[in-house]
């Protein structure tokens, strides 16, 4: 009966994978044709056809709905595999981002670029310099992430790390400088605040090609990565000395596992702002559509961790427009009872 | 492939276990490490399997140092089984015994012909093939005992260590198991070298006995010349009869524990002479 069973979970793991990459072409669409601006299907259609037409048609399409959405697609993928990663890493299910402090030092580096710029530079008005400090951002969180991660790994013993210390570690470390960023913004940031607040919400508001040309290389470099480490990845489940007698230098890719996941994440983060939820969510819900079946649970992480991003940020734009509910807010409303959910299922 | 630990001082965060042992395993032969818990037979099995580095002296394979190969070239000869090995969270029978395969493949290479015909070799040889889709959580532990066991096979190192295969099984999946590795060992002269806690199973199932007490070597060689009363009344503590059962081998009942003996003799004055006062 059990072989039944899995033969018939095993036929609709492919269609779940099916309906995904169907859905996927779908909700980018979408993410084109609607928005604020009401624009007719067709002029959408011919402007991205044509590449070009109505001024203003021209401006909200590709200057607008076409970084943003590409961005959301990227950035979606990345926490997701980056959490699909960590917690293969620290065999435990409740592993994200969050956890290597990737997220909170990567707000800490773009708090310390804004603040730092209205410190330095107090005569000029802010909105002056305004343009100049959001350029700055994306390269200001990557670096923080970067660092923390290193921090943590460091903290952690290095090539000597245990999943256990890891995870204790890295809840330290980000409780730490998470309460750095607060205190930052209390003490200088008053003048920044509204920024700042936007960005560490989780946000893809006025994202453009800018940002996009800050995150593709690192995304580039990440999904590579992410490929490449996939078999001895599925190793790290089993315990140390399985794993080492199977033949994997565990330390040596224990080290490009948190490498890979902080290239992801701290990519992401640099140009959305934290987004929580994802990396933890979405490996659960794949786990769910394709039990026991590991390379299709990672093809269905990176669509899925996509998709729900993409979807998140149209209803963001959607639900209250003209204003928008950033899509980290969004993530947390929808992800938590998702995860509550999928928690309750587990036998 | 004789594997040899010289010389070995082995232990965990500088505290030592075992001062010095040396041994040599022989070749296509099973091995059982019998010994009371906490005597170092672990400690040893992870160093035999190059898990645990001695602090000095040094562990080979035909007179190549575990030292300086590595993980992949060790794996291609010594496959090792904790006591305790975990799955990833509902994984099939058939994937997982295909990680044996892992040493043979590259990054982006997935199984090949010969890797899925060996994975159903080793599936068939251990009686695993009718689970083969099933998730490992779905088998007993007897079955689960078999997929690690196909999945160390499937490896196709000449070497198979195994830390108490039967600790968690009851005792037909413990005979199961053992008859298993019997069976491997004799039809493919696979070496096995583990541990177990039931002398009589080690006295049936093994060709060499290594007997160790605190992290030392006591005594070693086949069944019959090892397992006697004295050596179990030194080596557990138990006041217990060896009697050579039809299979030829020693089969021991245990009357006591040393102590308990020592007790009931305190008690009656007749029987107390001054050499066991001092116990």
């Amino acid at each position: 009966m059990i072989a039944a069973v899995s033969g018939l979970s095993s036929h609709k793991q492919w269609l779940w994978l099916g309906a995904l990459v169907c859905l996927l072409p779908i909700v980018l669409a979408l993410n084109l044709f609607l928005g604020a601006s009401e624009l007719s299907p067709m002029e959408v259609i011919r402007t991205l056809l044509a590449g070009s037409g109505q001024e203003h048609v021209v401006r909200v399409i590709w200057e607008l709905r076409l970084p943003r959405a590409i961005a959301a697609a990227l950035i979606g993928s990345q926490l997701a595999l980056a959490g699909f990663m960590l917690q293969s890493l620290t065999r435990n299910p409740l592993a994200d981002s969050g956890l290597l402090g990737i997220s909170a030092g990567a707000s800490l580096g773009a708090v310390l670029v804004v603040v730092g710029a209205g410190t330095l530079s107090s005569g000029v008005a802010v909105y002056e310099q305004g343009e100049s400090v959001l350029a700055s951002l994306p390269a200001a969180a990557l670096l923080g992430g970067l660092l923390s991660a290193v921090l943590v790994y460091g903290l952690s013993g290095a090539s000597a790390l245990t999943p256990l210390r890891l995870i204790l570690t890295g809840v330290v470390c980000a409780a730490i400088l998470n309460a750095l960023v607060t205190g930052l913004l209390g003490l200088w940031g008053q003048a920044h605040t509204e920024t700042i607040a936007a960005w560490l919400a989780g946000s893809l508001n006025g994202r453009s090609w800018e940002h996009l040309n800050v995150l593709l290389p690192w995304s580039a470099l990440g999904l590579l990565a992410a490929i490449l480490i996939y078999r001895p990845m599925r190793l790290l489940r089993l315990v140390d000395e399985q794993a080492l007698s199977l033949g994997l230098n565990l330390s040596l890719w224990r080290l490009l596992t948190i490498a890979t996941a902080t290239l992801l994440t701290a990519s992401a983060v640099a140009v959305s702002g934290p987004i929580g939820f994802i990396g933890l969510v979405v490996p659960h819900l794949a786990q769910g559509f394709a039990p026991g079946h590991m390379a299709l649970q990672y093809l269905i992480t990176a669509i899925a961790g996509a998709v729900i991003v993409l979807a998140g940020d149209l209803a963001g734009r959607l639900v209250l427009a003209p204003y928008e509910l950033p899509v980290g807010v969004l993530a947390a409303l929808i992800g938590v009872p998702t995860f509550l959910y999928l928690l309750r299922r587990q036998p | 492939m004789s594997l040899s630990a010289e010389n070995v001082r082995l232990g965990y965060d500088g505290q030592v276990i075992v001062p010095e042992l040396s041994v040599k395993i022989p070749r296509h032969k099973v091995t059982a490490l019998i010994g009371p818990n906490g005597c170092g037979k672990s400690t040893l099995l992870k160093s035999l399997a190059g898990l645990l580095k001695p602090y000095s002296g040094g562990v080979s394979i035909d007179n190549h140092p575990l030292a300086s190969m590595s993980r992949r070239e060790l794996a291609l000869k010594l496959a090792f089984l904790p006591q305790k090995p975990q799955a990833p969270e509902s994984i099939r029978v058939r994937d997982l015994v295909g990680y044996g395969r892992f040493p043979y493949q590259g990054l982006m290479r997935g199984a090949s012909a010969e890797d899925k015909k060996i994975v159903r070799w080793a599936m068939n040889e251990t009686g695993v093939e009718s689970y083969a889709e099933r998730p490992i959580e779905a088998l007993s532990g007897g079955q689960q005992q078999r997929v690690w066991i196909a999945m160390a096979i499937a490896q196709k190192a000449e070497i198979l260590l195994l830390d108490e295969p039967t600790t968690f099984l009851d005792w037909g999946h413990q005979l199961e198991v053992l008859e298993l590795l019997e069976r491997l060992n004799t039809e493919s002269g696979l070496t096995v070298v583990m541990s177990l806690h039931d002398l009589n199973q080690a006295a049936q199932y093994s060709d060499n006995v290594l007997a160790m007490k605190e992290g030392a070597l006591i005594a070693k060689g086949a069944p019959t010349d090892v397992i006697n009363a004295d050596l179990l009344r030194e080596v557990f503590r138990v006041e217990a009869e060896c009697l050579i059962g039809k299979s030829g081998k020693p089969h021991s009942i245990a009357h006591s524990s040393v102590h308990k003996a020592q007790q009931s003799r305190e008690a009656g004055p007749h029987n107390a002479t001054p050499s066991e006062a001092l116990f």
